[in-house]
């Protein structure tokens, strides 16, 4: 029963992808556009599901890694002129150390202490920016010169195709021996580590993937953007979307996280009329799941189809 | 498969400190393999915290523990694990949206990042062990559709995956039925069949005595007596611990009560702890003015049972108060209705004063009344008085006990809960406590439901006993017919 | 001089602090709920404070009442709607209560900032003086104001100490700060108990906010940095501790103070961040906290 459910869920993913594929005949470049972003929060969302759902770390500085990575790659282009795959590969591995260093109070912390640090990291990560204005450009951020596309539709299957690479890599590891693992320390940790696994050592893992591909695709964004700046990618209100993408989508689902970063950000787009209270909406919307379906909109259709 | 008689685990001079409290104090014993050793201890002895050393859980302070010669103490849990030593824990928390078969696939995995996909040979193996503990008909359900005694199965399953030399396990029969207690005892002689060396820990004797080899007693932290069963449950120390000295009785024959409605009637009262039974259809009454005492070994249900009098878990079947259903009233509501519960835990304030404490207790009262009242308990416990000024948590283990029964006092019961006042006490103040009990009993008309493991404590007062067993009544009667037709059975 | 400017400055804006942070750290004790929603509630005390008294044109005592009010109203809806839907859900595992109560108050807070700013306006805006005048003190010039407010501050956390040590109902908050199931236990409604912390809770935060319009002024975009600094504030002094949150607000507000002075303006936070990460590594429980 459980690999037919399997497979299905496989199929419905394959038509999803298709579909996305589809996208640039049937809808505008503006649309194009949104997707686009929303395709790297869902990288971003995916990754935060990974230390949270699995690991049960919380991590309210999803954007300290995200922002080392954006960061890191847009100096290295901007000074250096460095081709954008190096430029990733650099923001991708600046983003990997702070991951590790972010990740050593995660091995004697618990709760909200952990999530502290994590928020006291972006803060001073700000500021730093700020202060270091005539590299980080501070405030007004900084415009990078290479870009990875101007043509709208090269850009959405660029984010299009990563996000699906990082989809099955994330969701594949969730479904590995290391995913079991991890779901287990995060669940009683004591207990796994009398089932003879290193808890500290899959935690570390654990950090390390999701601060990778959280720096990797916060270096694709800036390139996509043509620019780095706190608002896009370090502000504490761009962490709190991530969150809510997550726990909107279903937590422990890895997927569900791609589906609440999509639902999150078009609905902003749709909302937009409202002016000002569009965000009022969404959080209201993001809340009312919670409050009353807290497994999340992937998590409640797959317990329900469990229920069955 | 048994290879000689060289121990297997053998731990020498084992410490460990909490702060001030000494909870393992110089203990040691040796296990071959193919030998079942009984760990037994009240709580509060220091049992668990033994089998937290040994599994790494806890650093010891001092002490060896080696495992086929290897020096294991202070290791990490996971390489104490990965050495050969399992471990059954009591609680289980399985993976819920994996089945049992991918659990015990769980437990089989190599510590390793780089080993993604499962050794083929690994569903074998886990198949294999599901069938062995008798889990093989359900191993694609997920552990939530399980009743709890597959979920302990699994626990089991979990901790023979590495094959391990040592299995420690946990109140192995907590929470079971007669039937699958005889089916566990079988999967455990199971395990000394195959050469490994097992670690049971139970609060008592009796409930492990027909599978261990030996027993080893604690109390307090220390080594009591070891030997085989017969001989502890003989043992005068272990008799002293766990029932006191010699057994008194002083049940009030003038005082006439066993007529009319009772206060508290208890009918057919069951309670669930997710999926274990741990109160199965028990009926007791109590008498206005009547002292109850039921005692039962530490895990028999006193705890339980006094929740769910008190509103703390929810329960099937009936506890009436004064002739009205308790059912869907809140725990504050049942306090003020006039059950007070002075739980076994103590619940003090820790960081409130003596004082602060007892006003708390005399919250709802008027002033002028709750003056009164901390008076008479202040001649009730004249320690207490001393003591006003003092945090709660500095006080000493039996002041601590005094002031749980005076605060619960202060509330002015009609029905006085007492759980196991004697929990952790030496026997200097077991006296003490036993003579304020004593003048509460001949100064008041109060109605106390006492529950004990220790029966010297609980029977002198006693007008009427119930002996709870298993989740169950198992005796009832008055205090004199106890020495006769339950004294040697208890333990 | 310049040293008895620190004194003055650092004062007044620990005082204000720790009102903030006091609140905060009593319902975490109580019900362990950290409410991230937090510098919402102050928002709306001061923003409808000001507006009472700027739109009616009368004197700010007024407007600020309003605003506590609102508050306080604040912070029971907060309660209601939010946090006690989570607490007594039983879809939601015990465990995941925490996490969940932070997104949603998280939520929360951003729902009100996006009111606010919708409702009245998302430019700063600064309460007109409690007591206009400036006095100097031994040289130093300071808005009466100013002394003022570090003035009304300590009055606040006096009665709040009075109301908690002096007062049968305030025992009851520190006992359930101590043992929450002992009380149940001894006949008090836990719930009633609740409510009377998020009451203090709502008057505390809402002259908190009224306050700081009337002297820093407010904007509906700092919202999010008040909650983050009653929590780094209240783990600095230790979860719960209510004199921890106190020494807590002193050594953030004049750090913050001294680096403004001296170093520079811009990095006024940074030192008490790098402070608190010291502290969370070398002593989780806090200064004065418990464990």
């Amino acid at each position: 029963m459980t690999k037919l459910l399997h497979s299905r869920r496989l199929w419905i993913a394959a038509v999803v992808v298709l579909v996305g594929l589809s996208a640039p005949w049937w809808l505008s470049a503006y649309f194009l556009g949104v997707l686009t972003t929303a395709y790297y929060f869902g990288v971003f969302a995916m990754s935060w599901d990974l230390l949270f759902g699995f690991a049960g770390m919380v991590n309210f500085g999803p954007t300290f890694l995200i922002g080392l990575g954006a960061y890191g790659a847009a100096i290295l282009n901007a000074e250096a002129g460095m081709p954008i795959p190096v430029c990733l590969v650099f923001g991708t591995f600046i983003s990997l150390i702070g991951g590790v260093l972010l990740a050593l109070p995660a091995m004697r912390l618990r709760g909200a202490y952990f999530g502290l640090i994590t928020l006291v990291a972006v803060l001073l990560m700000q500021y730093a920016i700020v202060i270091f204005a005539h590299v980080t450009g501070g405030e007004i951020g900084m415009t990078v010169p290479s870009v990875l596309s101007i043509d709208a539709t090269t850009n959405y299957l660029y984010a299009l195709i990563f996000m699906v690479i990082c989809g099955i890599v994330l969701y594949g590891l969730s479904r590995s021996a290391i995913g079991l693992i991890l779901e287990a320390t995060g669940q009683d940790d004591i207990e796994a580590a009398a089932l003879g696994f290193n808890v500290a050592k899959h935690r570390l893992a654990a950090f390390c993937i999701s601060a990778a591909l959280s720096g990797l695709a916060g270096g694709m964004l800036v390139f996509y953007l043509g620019a780095a700046s706190i608002d896009t990618v370090i502000d504490l209100s761009i962490g709190v979307q991530i969150i809510i993408a997550s726990v909107l989508g279903g937590r422990r689902t890895i997927l569900g996280a791609v589906i609440g970063a999509i639902v999150l950000l078009l609905a902003d787009e749709l909302l937009r009329p409202l002016g000002q209270l569009n965000t009022f909406v969404v959080s209201a919307f993001a809340l009312a799941v919670i409050l009353f379906f807290p497994d999340g909109l992937l998590g409640h259709l797959l317990h329900a189809g469990e229920r069955q | 498969m048994t290879e000689g008689t060289a121990p297997l685990l053998e731990v020498e001079h084992l410490s460990k400190r909490f702060g001030g409290l000494v909870a393992v104090k110089d203990i040691g014993f040796k296990i071959r393999a193919g030998e079942i050793l009984g760990l037994i201890g009240p709580n509060g002895s220091g049992k668990s915290t033994v089998m937290k050393l040994l599994m790494g859980i806890e650093r010891p302070n001092s002490g060896r523990i080696s495992l086929a010669g290897v020096d294991i103490a202070g290791w990490p849990t996971h390489r104490i694990a990965r050495q050969g030593i399992g471990i059954v824990f009591q609680h289980s928390r399985p993976l819920r949206r994996q089945t049992v078969l991918e659990n015990i696939k769980l437990a089989l995995l190599p510590d390793s990042l780089l080993r993604l996909v499962a050794d083929p040979s690994v569903n074998d193996k886990a198949q294999a062990i599901a069938t062995r503990v008798g889990l093989g008909a359900v191993m694609h359900r997920r552990p939530t559709t399980l009743p709890f005694a597959d979920l302990r199965r699994l626990e089991l399953a979990k901790a023979l995956a590495r094959d391990p030399q040592v299995v420690l396990v946990d109140e192995p029969f907590a929470g079971l039925t007669q039937a699958e207690v005889a089916n566990f005892s079988e999967l455990i002689d199971g395990f000394r069949q195959e050469g490994r060396a097992v670690l049971l820990v139970d609060h008592n004797v009796k409930g492990v005595a027909a599978l261990v080899d030996r027993v080893l007693a604690m109390y307090l932290g220390e080594h009591i007596a070891e030997g085989s069963a017969e001989d502890v449950m003989q043992d005068p120390t272990v008799r002293r611990v766990y029932m006191g000295g010699k057994i008194e009785s002083h049940a009030r024959p003038e005082v006439e009560l066993r007529s009319g409605e009772p206060l508290l009637d208890v009918r057919g009262v069951g309670v669930l702890y997710g999926k274990a039974q741990a109160l199965d259809a028990v009926s007791i009454h109590v008498h206005e003015g009547e002292f109850v005492s039921v005692v039962g070994l530490n895990g028999a249900g006193k705890t339980t049972l006094f929740n769910a009098i008190s509103g703390i878990v929810p329960h099937s079947g009936e506890i009436k108060w004064g002739g009205s259903d308790l059912r869907g009233r809140s725990v504050a509501e049942i306090a003020r209705g006039g059950i007070v519960h002075c739980p076994e835990s103590r619940e003090l304030f820790g960081y409130m004063t003596v004082r602060e404490n007892l006003d708390l207790g005399g919250h709802h009262l008027p002033a002028a009344t709750r003056a009164t009242q901390l008076a008479w308990l202040f001649e009730l416990f004249p320690i207490l008085e001393a003591r006003q000024g003092q945090h709660a948590r500095t006080l000493s283990g039996g002041e601590q006990q005094m002031l749980a029964i005076a605060r619960a006092l202060m509330l002015q019961p009609r029905l006085l809960i007492l759980d196991e006042p004697t929990l952790g006490l030496a026997p200097v103040i077991l006296e003490q406590l036993s003579k304020a009990l004593h003048r509460l009993r001949e100064t008041t008309p109060i109605t106390v439901l006492l529950g004990e493991q220790n029966v010297t404590f609980a029977l002198p007062h006693a007008d009427r006993v119930y002996v709870l067993e298993n989740s169950r009544i198992v005796w009832e009667g008055d205090p004199g017919r106890f020495a006769r037709e339950m004294g040697t059975g208890y333990l | 001089m310049i040293g008895l400017q620190i004194l003055i400055d650092g004062f007044a804006i620990s005082s204000l602090y720790a009102l903030g942070a006091i609140g905060f750290t009593l319902i975490f004790g109580v019900s362990g709920v950290l409410n991230l929603a937090h510098g919402g509630i102050m928002l709306i005390a001061a923003l409808i404070g000001w507006y009472v008294a700027y739109t009616f044109n009368v004197s700010p005592y007024i407007g600020g009442a309003v605003g506590i009010v609102a508050g306080l109203i604040s912070a029971y809806a907060t309660y209601y709607i939010v946090v006690r839907p989570i607490q007594r859900s039983r879809t939601i595992p015990a465990e995941e209560h925490e996490i969940f109560i932070l997104t949603a108050t998280l939520l929360w807070g951003i729902m009100i900032q996006v009111g606010m700013d919708f409702l009245f306006t998302d430019n700063p805006v600064t309460m007109r003086p409690l007591l206009p005048g400036v006095i100097s003190v031994l040289g130093v010039r300071t808005p009466k104001n100013e002394m003022m407010i570090g003035v009304l501050c300590w009055v606040v956390i006096g009665l709040m100490w009075l109301l908690i040590n002096r007062t049968r109902a305030g025992k009851t908050l520190l006992a359930a700060s101590d043992n929450p199931r002992a009380l149940g236990l001894l006949g008090f409604e836990i719930s009633r108990v609740y409510l009377l912390a998020w009451t203090i809770y709502g008057l505390l935060a809402g002259v908190a906010g009224v306050l700081l319009a009337s002297f820093l002024g407010i904007s509906s975009a700092g919202a999010g940095e008040l909650t983050a600094s009653a929590f780094s504030i209240v783990v600095l002094g230790g979860l719960g501790s209510v004199t921890g949150s106190l020494v807590g607000a002193y050594i953030v507000g004049y750090l913050e103070t001294i680096t403004a002075y001296l170093i520079a303006p811009t990095l006024r936070p940074i030192p008490a961040l790098l402070l608190l990460v010291v502290v969370v590594y070398v002593r989780p429980q806090g200064l004065l906290g418990r464990r």
